[in-house]
């Protein structure tokens, strides 16, 4: 479908908003569950951008924890499934595979500010020297709008002025093509969270995963909730014994010292 | 030291800090992080406790434009410590050292709640409910991360109430608390593991003539084992060749295709 003129201008406002919250990542409004839910209003289909947003968010999970690689960017992930699902007609899954190529776009645009934003520094270090919070406050402010509007424009250009090349493009996909990018949106959220594995995986912890796995196989559930229950009393027990065992230990060992640690 | 001083800052003037604090890491850049947002949020408190003082403001402004990056939670934590230091007039030398030693391990701590345990289960619960097009996923969603976002208003209440002694409490049982988070964050990012990835063989894909299909063999030995074995994979590829996400990405979606045309999925 069509994507209209007030429909691009929506859209870039979405991008605008959740651009800011990008920038903050105050309200995790960012998230392609949330971005693409406000796309799909956007769109007029909420069922649709709903559907993409489930798609989309667990294959960028810890995608931004990860220091010195170039991650994709969730905002534009989550914004261009939904509108490549909507413009191309294609499921969420194949949409989620072909919005990679914005997602890197959009990235490197942040890897820019990041760099950009140096510029700001020194003056900030010059006004925070005269101590002169106004223009500090002013430069700050500016910054925000300078960022999000940049993710705005960026939106607005692929999600609306770029629609009919990029429809006409993925017209000409065959449908093994079509087919293998579905297979890749099936498989794309194991990056998300063998990610989140590479911060959190430790050897202590690793047992932790197959219960949750076995749980989730084998038992039928509504959602993961009752998974998180059983996690947190876990983590409960864990915390309550180690926290026992180590008070045990620091008496025992030195009977005059307060227990005092470190701090490494 | 002086413990009797005047209290300056009303709890009007905290709330004020943290709803500031929202735009803590506006600005990030990658020679100073978050020092600017954190800098700047703090400034309207610290005038109410020092009035039109260039001379105290200078130096407060200069100390807080040091490098800082953490999780924004724990920034409005340090914040509200900070602000309580000051307004006690503790040397400013040791204010910027509680500041520059804590950071760091706070964004362990902060993390480690935040990204790698309330993300996930948050994320997981609210596609469980959006995947078939409930829109009531991403409301959840919305509100839970609206009420965590605005929670920094009690992170700046805290660290300007518990004062050194008890943050340093805190920091010491960071270890357990993120270990305990570990462990939650873990085993629902296991029961993640069947519901979200799906990798299956084509029924059409069979050995021999008329045998048994190929995902029936797997289903035999464990359900889900391949998605299982691919987030593995993917974990290691990660941990232990230190692979780009871009290339892992890449690669998953060629070797999707090249299964796709040969029909095996």
């Amino acid at each position: 479908m069509q994507i209209t003129l007030v429909q691009g201008l929506l859209l870039a406002l979405v991008g605008f908003i959740c651009g800011i919250d990008q920038l903050t990542e105050n309200f995790y409004w960012f998230r392609p569950i949330v971005v693409s839910f406000f796309a799909g209003i956007a769109l007029g289909n909420v069922s649709l951008g709903v559907a993409c947003g489930a798609v989309s968010e667990l294959s960028y999970l810890g995608l931004l924890t990860v220091g010195g690689s170039v991650p994709p960017n969730p905002l534009m992930a989550g914004m261009m499934t939904t509108v490549l699902a909507y413009t191309t007609g294609q499921s969420p899954e194949t949409a989620l595979g072909l919005s990679l190529p914005f997602a890197l776009l959009a990235q490197w645009v942040g890897i820019f500010f990041n760099t950009f934003f140096v510029v700001y520094v020194h003056k900030f270090d010059a006004y925070a020297k005269d101590a002169d919070a106004d223009s500090f406050k002013k430069l700050f402010i500016s910054g925000i709008f300078l960022r999000a509007g940049a993710d705005a424009i960026v939106v607005f250009l692929c999600a609306f002025a770029l629609q009919a090349p990029i429809q006409s493009f993925v017209n000409t996909f065959p449908t093994f093509l079509i087919h293998g990018f579905e297979i890749a949106g099936g498989v794309l959220p194991a990056v998300g969270l063998g990610l989140l594995l590479m911060t959190t995986l430790r050897q202590e912890n690793l047992p932790y995963l197959f219960v949750g796995f076995l749980m989730a196989t084998f038992l039928t559930m509504p959602n993961v909730l009752p998974i998180a229950i059983a996690g947190a009393a876990l983590a409960a027990i864990n915390f309550m014994y180690e926290k026992k065992i180590d008070s045990a230990l620091s008496q025992a060992v030195t009977p005059t010292d307060g227990g005092e640690s470190d701090g490494i | 030291m002086a413990s009797n001083v005047e209290k300056k800052l009303t709890k009007q003037d905290l709330n004020k800090v943290g709803v500031l604090t929202f735009f803590e890491q506006a600005c990030f850049s990658f020679e100073r992080m978050q020092a600017p947002g954190f800098t700047i949020s703090m400034v309207p408190a610290f005038k109410k406790i020092y009035g039109d003082s260039q001379k105290d403001l200078s130096e407060f402004m200069t100390y807080n434009m040091q490098f800082m990056n953490t999780e924004p939670h724990m920034a409005a934590l340090l914040q509200g410590l900070i602000l309580s230091m000051e307004e006690n007039h503790e040397d400013r030398k040791l204010i910027s050292g509680i500041r520059n030693g804590l950071f760091g391990p706070f964004a362990g701590l902060g993390d480690s709640i935040f990204w790698f345990t309330l993300l996930p289960i948050s994320a997981a619960i609210a596609c469980s409910l959006a995947k078939d097009g409930s829109a009531l996923g991403p409301i959840l969603y919305i509100a839970l991360w609206l009420i965590a976002g605005f929670s920094k208003i009690l992170f700046v209440r805290w660290g300007y109430n518990l004062g050194s002694a008890a943050i340093g409490t805190i920091s010491q049982n960071s270890k357990y608390l993120t270990k305990a988070a570990g462990i939650l964050g873990i085993t629902v990012i296991g029961g993640l593991i069947p519901s979200y990835v799906s990798v299956k063989f084509a029924d059409t894909l069979v050995f021999g003539v008329g045998g048994t299909t190929v995902q029936s063999v797997f289903d035999h030995i464990l359900p889900n084992v391949l998605p299982l074995a691919v987030v593995f994979l993917i974990y290691w590829l990660f941990s232990r060749k230190r692979a780009n996400v871009l290339y892992i990405i890449l690669g998953i979606i060629v070797i999707s295709i090249i299964i796709s045309a040969l029909g095996w999925m």
